[in-house]
This record gives C-alpha cells, sequence and structure tokens, in this order.
C-alpha cells in the first residue's frame, strides 16, 4: 500500500488535523450551502435549457453515517471465527444471500443480490486506511476529504469539482445540509433540501411573498431569513412535470439507536428526485445522498437489517427507474461507510467502532465480483480487521474511469487502483 | 430603533423563551434594569412546573423476537415521549424562565443523544442535574456530570478500564466542556483518561459505580500537575485552570450573543465567572452592553422558536392534537430535543434558515394557530393588530417590508399571526 501522497502540506493548505475542525468545517460547509442551495425548478430548467450529453458519466455517491457493520453486510459465513467472534450477532445460515469466496450478503440485501448476479455489482473488500481512526468525525472527515494523514479543508469530489467549469449543478448533494465531501477551493457542490412541499397558496402565498423581498432594515441573518422563503415561493404552484410523482415524505425507518454521526433518514426519496432529475437530463455528474442510523452499538441484528434492506431496495429501484431514461449505462453508484465495526461483538447485542469494510460499486458500468482481500478474522489488529485496500484505490478509479478526470489532481501521486470499473 | 425595546426584545427571547401575552409591555413599563432583576431573581417556588416524570427501570433490552420484546419497545416509546412532553412543558410553563433556558444551554453544552443511550431514565437523570446546576457551581456540576450516567454511556465510560483506557469521554470533557480546544495537550488527553477509568453503569438505570478492579491508581500528571488523582479531584484540577471561566464565557457568549462575532478578550463575564458561579457570570453578562449592541444578531434554533410560539399562544405542548406530528416536525427541521446530533451540540445560524425549513416551518406554524385561542387578537380592531403582534411577540420592530406584508392580512386573524411567527423579525432575535 501506498503512504501519503507526495503534495506538499503547503500545496494542499494542510494543517494537523482535530476533530474540532472538522465540526468547524461541517459549520463552514454549511454556512456556504447558504449561497447555493437549489430548489428542485431550479435544476428542472436546467435539465430542460441544457441537459447533459446522453453518454456523460453520472457518479452517485452513498454516505452511510455511523460506521456500517461490513463483517454482517458481506458475511464470511463459512469463517468458524465469525460465529465464535459474535454468537449474538450472526445470521442463520439458511436466510444469508450466498455469493463466493465463502462470503454471502446480508439477509435484506435481495436487491443488491439480484445485481450481483447480473454482475453489477463489485465489492472492494476490507477498506479503509493506514492508522484508523476510531471517531465518528475524524473518520467521516478522511474518508470525506480523502486525506488520513492531514486535514484539508476540502472533499476530494470538491477537488474534482475545481477541475470543473464552475457551474452549482456539477454537483448536488440530497438533504439541506453540503457535505464536506463537496467542498472545493473555489467551486462547492450544491444542496438540494427535499421534503412534502406544501407550499401555500392563495393570498396567503402573495403575503409571504411579500414577507420574503429583501427590505434594507434587515440585518445579515434576517436577510438569510427572507431569502430562504423566497427561494421556496420561487417554486411555488408550478412544479415541473417530470417530477409531478415526486415520493411522498417517506419515512424508511423505525428510529433505531443510530447514534450521532449525521445522515438523512429518507434515503428512498432522495434517489426517487435524483432519478427524476437524471431522467429529466440534469446537467449534474455527481450525486450525493445518504442515510443514517449505522451506529449500531446495541441490538444489531434488526437496526442494521432494516438500513441494509432500504439501502438494497432503493438503489435496485433507482437502478430500474433509470433504465426507462436510457441513462442507466453511464450511472455508477458508490456506497462507503466511515468506518466497519469492532470484530467481537460487544455486550449488547451491538459492535463497537471498528476499522476496514466492503465498499460497493453499482451500475452497468461495473466489472462484477470482488476485489480487495477479505480480511482474515484471525489476524486481527487490537481486535480490528486489517485495511487490505486504501480507500484512495478506489477513489483514484472512480476518478479516472468514471469521471474522466487524472486522479493526481485531486489526491496527489496515487498508484493503487481497483479494476471495478470497464473502460469507456 | 427603539434601544429599550431591543433590548427587552432580546432578554425575552434569547434568556426567557420569549413574553407571554403582556409581559412584553410589562417589561417595557417597568424598564430594563429592573426586568433584568425580575429574571435574575425568579419566585423561589415555581408553580408554573408540570409534574415530574418518575420512570419505571426498564430493566436489560429483551432478546429480539423474544415474548418480552415487544413490550419492552412499547414502554420505551411511551417513556420517551412523555420525557420529551414534559421538558417542552417544563420550558413554556415554568416561573423560572432563565433556569430553563440554561437548562437548554447546558443540554447542547454536555450534549447527549438518547440515540445511543436510548433509556429515557438516564436522560431523564441528566435533564435533572441540568436543571439542579443550571446556575450553580460549575465546578459542583462537572464532578456531578462525570457520575452523570447518559454521559458515561454516550461517550462510552464502560469501556474506559485499566486495561483498554478509551479516550472518549476524557477527550470532550478538555476538548467541549471544561477548557476548549487546543488547551491542553494529546498527552493530558491520555492522562485524564487513565484518571476517569473505572466507572461502569448500567444503561437502564444510569446510576454509575466505580469498579477498583478496573480503576488505573497509578499517578498521572494532567496539565503540569502530577498525582495519583481520583475522578472528581481531576475534574477539579480541569476546572480550576484559569482557561475554564474563559471556555464557559465563551460558550456563553456564543449561544446568547453572537455566534460569529467573539467573545471580547477582555470582556466582564471572565472575571465574573472567576467563582464558577453562573449566576453570577450571567448576571454581569446581562448588565454589560452587548443587550444593546445592534450587530449582535441570532437565530432562534426550532426548538426555541417553537417554545417561545407556545407561550405566545398559550399553548401547552403536551395538549396539541399530535405527538407524532409535533415530534415530525422537529424531526424535518432537525431539532429533536434529547437528540443532538453529535457531543458538539447543536448547529446555530444560518444551519436553521434553508428553504426546506422555511417550508416545515410555515406548515408547522399553521398547525400550531389552528389549535390557539385567538379571541384576544379577534377583539383588537383590524389596523392595531399589527402593532400588538409586535409586543405579543416581543419583536423589536417590524421592517416596512414586514408592514406591508402582515397588513395585508389583517382582517385574517389566524393567517396574519401564521405569517408573522414565520417572519424574520420572529425567525431571528435582532
Amino acid at each position: 500500500m501506498n503512504e501519503i501522497p507526495t503534495m506538499s502540506a503547503e500545496q494542499l493548505g494542510m494543517s494537523k488535523y482535530t476533530r474540532r475542525q472538522f465540526l468547524k468545517f461541517s459549520g463552514a460547509a454549511t454556512a456556504a450551502t447558504a449561497a447555493s442551495v437549489l430548489s428542485i425548478n431550479d435544476v428542472a430548467e436546467a435539465a430542460i435549457t441544457r441537459p447533459l450529453p446522453m453518454g456523460t458519466p453520472i457518479l452517485v455517491v452513498v454516505t452511510l453515517y455511523g460506521g456500517n457493520d461490513g463483517l454482517n453486510t458481506v458475511i464470511p459465513y463459512k469463517d468458524p471465527a465469525y460465529y465464535a467472534a459474535r454468537p449474538d450477532l450472526t445470521y442463520k445460515e439458511e436466510t444469508l444471500l450466498p455469493l463466493t469466496d465463502g462470503l454471502a450478503l446480508n439477509p435484506a440485501m435481495t436487491g443488491i443480490k439480484s445485481l450481483w448476479d447480473e454482475k453489477k455489482v463489485a465489492i472492494v473488500r476490507g477498506v479503509g486506511y493506514p492508522e484508523p481512526d476510531r471517531s465518528h468525525f475524524s473518520s467521516m472527515a478522511i474518508w470525506q476529504t480523502g486525506s488520513p494523514k492531514t486535514h484539508l479543508s476540502t472533499g476530494w469530489l470538491g477537488r474534482w469539482l475545481d477541475t470543473q467549469k464552475i457551474d452549482p449543478m456539477t454537483s448536488i448533494s440530497l438533504g439541506s445540509v453540503l457535505p464536506p465531501l463537496l467542498v472545493g477551493a473555489k467551486n462547492s457542490g450544491s444542496a438540494l433540501p427535499l421534503g412534502g412541499l406544501v407550499i401555500p397558496s392563495g393570498v396567503f402565498a402573495k403575503a409571504c411573498d411579500q414577507l420574503s423581498q429583501p427590505s434594507r432594515a434587515d440585518n445579515k441573518l434576517m436577510a438569510a431569513a427572507a431569502l430562504s422563503m423566497r427561494n421556496l415561493f420561487s417554486i411555488s404552484g408550478n412544479i415541473t412535470p417530470v417530477l409531478s410523482q415526486a415520493a411522498p415524505m417517506s419515512d424508511d425507518l423505525p428510529t433505531v439507536g443510530g447514534g450521532n454521526a449525521g445522515g438523512d433518514s429518507n434515503l428512498s426519496q432522495q434517489l426517487n428526485v435524483v432519478g427524476k432529475l437524471i431522467a429529466a437530463g440534469a446537467p449534474t455528474k455527481v450525486w450525493s445522498v445518504s442515510l443514517g442510523g449505522f451506529d449500531t452499538h446495541a441490538n444489531e441484528a434488526n437496526a442494521q437489517a432494516a438500513l441494509l434492506g432500504t439501502v438494497s431496495t432503493s438503489i435496485t429501484k433507482f437502478l430500474s427507474q433509470m433504465k426507462a431514461s436510457g441513462r442507466s449505462k453511464d450511472i455508477t453508484v458508490l456506497v462507503y461507510s466511515e468506518f466497519g465495526r469492532r470484530v467481537k461483538g460487544n455486550g449488547s447485542e451491538g459492535t463497537d467502532h471498528g476499522t476496514a469494510g466492503p465498499v460497493f460499486l453499482i451500475g452497468d458500468r461495473v466489472n462484477g465480483g470482488f476485489f480487495g482481500d477479505q480480511p482474515s478474522l484471525t489476524k486481527l489488529i487490537d481486535g480490528d480487521l486489517p485495511v487490505t485496500t486504501d480507500f484512495r484505490d478506489i477513489y483514484s478509479t472512480v476518478l479516472e474511469d468514471v469521471l474522466l478526470t487524472p486522479a493526481e489532481k485531486v489526491l496527489g501521486k496515487w498508484s493503487g487502483r481497483v479494476k471495478a470499473i470497464k473502460k469507456v | 430603533m427603539d434601544a429599550k425595546r431591543l433590548e427587552i426584545s432580546r432578554l425575552f427571547n434569547r434568556f426567557a423563551f420569549g413574553p407571554r401575552p403582556g409581559e412584553f409591555a410589562e417589561a417595557l413599563k417597568i424598564g430594563p434594569a429592573d426586568f433584568k432583576k425580575s429574571i435574575l431573581n425568579p419566585p423561589a417556588i415555581d408553580i408554573g412546573a408540570p409534574k415530574e416524570p418518575v420512570f419505571a427501570d426498564l430493566g436489560p433490552r429483551p432478546a429480539p423476537k423474544s415474548a418480552d420484546s415487544a413490550q419492552f419497545s412499547q414502554d420505551l416509546r411511551a417513556q420517551s415521549k412523555e420525557l420529551t412532553l414534559w421538558w417542552l412543558d417544563q420550558m413554556v410553563l415554568t416561573q423560572k424562565p432563565l433556569q430553563e433556558r440554561m437548562v437548554w444551554f447546558w443540554h447542547g453544552h454536555w450534549a447527549t443523544s438518547i440515540g445511543k443511550v436510548n433509556y429515557p431514565l438516564p436522560m431523564l437523570k441528566q435533564n435533572q442535574t441540568f436543571r439542579k446546576f443550571a446556575l450553580g457551581n460549575f465546578n459542583d456540576f462537572s464532578k456531578a456530570m462525570l457520575l452523570d450516567g447518559a454521559l458515561q454511556v454516550w461517550l462510552d465510560g464502560n469501556e474506559n478500564t485499566l486495561k483498554a483506557p478509551n479516550e472518549n469521554l476524557a477527550r470532550e470533557i478538555m476538548e467541549l466542556f471544561v477548557l476548549g480546544v487546543n488547551r491542553y495537550t494529546e498527552k493530558d488527553v491520555k492522562e485524564l483518561a487513565r484518571a476517569l477509568t473505572g466507572y461502569q453503569v448500567p444503561r437502564s438505570t444510569g446510576v454509575v459505580i466505580l469498579n477498583p478492579k478496573r480503576r488505573d491508581t497509578g499517578a498521572v500528571t494532567i496539565l503540569g500537575k502530577t498525582a495519583v488523582m481520583s475522578g472528581p479531584e481531576a475534574i477539579n484540577h480541569l476546572v480550576n485552570q484559569a482557561d475554564c471561566p474563559r471556555f464557559l464565557a465563551e460558550r456563553i457568549w456564543y449561544r446568547f450573543i453572537s455566534s460569529t462575532e467573539s467573545l471580547p478578550k477582555d470582556h466582564p463575564m471572565i472575571n465574573a465567572l472567576a467563582g464558577r458561579d453562573i449566576q453570577q457570570g450571567l448576571t454581569v453578562l446581562l448588565n454589560a452592553n452587548d443587550l444593546t449592541n445592534s450587530n449582535y444578531s441570532i437565530v432562534k434554533s426550532p426548538v426555541e422558536w417553537f417554545v417561545a410560539v407556545s407561550k405566545a399562544l398559550e399553548l401547552t405542548p403536551s395538549k396539541l392534537s399530535s405527538f407524532a406530528k409535533l415530534y415530525g416536525y422537529f424531526d424535518k427541521l432537525a431539532q429533536i430535543p434529547f437528540s443532538p446530533p453529535n457531543v458538539g451540540g447543536w448547529p446555530t445560524d444560518e444551519a436553521w434558515l434553508s428553504s426546506a425549513s422555511a417550508q416545515f416551518r410555515i406548515v408547522f406554524a399553521d398547525w400550531l394557530v389552528k389549535q390557539a385561542d385567538l379571541s384576544a387578537l379577534e377583539a383588537i380592531a383590524p389596523d392595531k393588530r399589527v402593532a400588538y403582534l409586535a409586543d405579543l411577540l416581543a419583536v423589536p420592530e417590524w421592517t416596512p417590508r414586514t408592514t406591508v406584508a402582515l397588513s395585508a392580512l389583517q382582517k385574517i386573524p389566524a393567517r396574519l399571526l401564521s405569517l408573522a411567527i414565520c417572519s424574520p423579525e420572529y425567525v431571528v432575535s435582532q
């Protein structure tokens, strides 16, 4: 495995990373969002006036917040050490969805299993980075910035955005807060808030419109409050026909002990809207969606199965929805989480923060199958899985083979690759 | 802008969860100085307070799909609902609004989420500790928090042992609770973690015990002092650092005055906190001139907005038509009491001002107004209603823009009220 990129610290604006910086950093991303919140109408209009050329590759990044337990996602069910380490947490063998190599998918992931059978799923095993950090904040910052050793104030896809011409439509995150992932030095992604749109009408709407106008008497925050309402009303009444069947506000999930690391709960709704906007021709190359709740310290089996079922069903539905649009061959979905979990179960039928986990790449352009070595369950490091694949191998591959951009511009010199994407 | 109206508006909106009908006019009449005294010296007995819940210990979680599992989940949900509604009622009904506002502040300071703690009982106990020390001595408070079951569970105190020290709690105590970032070294964190080893807490009760077998009894070196320290002794040592009152002043400033402008280096609140007496610090802050400085505006967070609306409309949260709906609005606005997003607490200002939240606020406002008794507003002549609402809601002044918008609805009281509570002047404490 390679070590750190060879760009100098000055070049990358680095300083030693602390958790506080990430908290502040997230705050900064939020503030930046205020300037780049899009309405669905903005995107729909851009889709009509300047659609993405057919054949342009599209990346959809799915972030699982909280630390998804990789060992109960891609399950080494033939390994006695697996059952020995976590007797409270294992699934019955007959419920598992067997792949190859003694591995099986979580019983809830039937949709992804079908895609696997169609050779559309690449599973990269044992993914992580050197000296794993077990803090949600630190580890998510490391994955999103793509920089394990030093703190960067930009996300890896934000730096990719910096290589593109400035356009708020190039990259869009669903939800009201922009993740650090899409923050670049000069160009950032946009946030597209979702929700059941209940827009007032009639005389009240007119008064709201009046209320949202700028006033010279506004201070900065009052002006921001007025602007947020104005943006809302710009979509009033005429949401474009492509979106007329927007999904209802969905409560995908029971409230589970998801812990403290962010992420949204309505993945299927997010992907539904992404699908409709892609089908409409939105000029967007990178989409970011998320699901929270993976911090399963307790009663993991049911909670995680519910979450993985949502991931599997939402992605499968999304890709099948894309078939009719003629764009399904352009789409690659990347699924990752900030860390895997401890091999040994804890006392409360859950697991604590761990290290390596699987990363999924899904789509027509993917070479289906396993990549990277399955981490050994018997050669643990401090009770945790050894990392066998650096996430920068995957990022480099995605940058080059999906986004058609030299990886060095984003990650510095990095030689590892996974051959999981068909060359165009 | 009228300086007196601005100051009293800020006192209500930032330190007292907003006024009840009539209170703003009353405060204007007695003036800011006397009003501050009344905020700082509330009645000794809180006659408005709702009865505190009493929760049974639900015990360990039964095996999934076992016979007891469904009942257990139901009990957990019922307690959780009761806990949330009780606290919201307390915020709205209390006669000690500054104390309750500080409970809300401490909830964001020692930010602990029921999402990980799971059980409402330890969250209730933590909330009671916040109230006991809301305006008390920060040294005693911090020692009580060390033995707080919810906090110990939240930050993995159970896993911090002689054999395998876990730094989670120690780090946050230094970084987020007592001193502030960069006021200690990584070595200090490790050493503090050792001093805090050995605590164990059954999740369901939140009663912390000390297990001597798990405890590291060796000498530790923390911020230059080497000694064998018990947990409380280590906390005492941290709270006694000169950085502690500065840090507290910074945090209070950030949440009550401005999240964008820094605390002035020589602000008198820092000295006022020298005895670690929180009431002293707030007394000085209220009497400093920051509350008339027009630079320092701040956005009401969704819960602050909801409580202020409830007080103005005389609504009791537990009597609203649907808890599920209420919870849903908090969820959509991204602020559910007892569920802060992370140990750093709630976000501030612009984070609450996306178009998504504007939309949910309008629907939420409508839902609340529909449940309110509007007869007082209806009894006022239509052309006086806009001015009346400025006092009802403790808005120092409507902008001309908003005056025009509100005046257009002055004959439709419900609509008028909904619009007023969604206005920039109300969402932001100017």
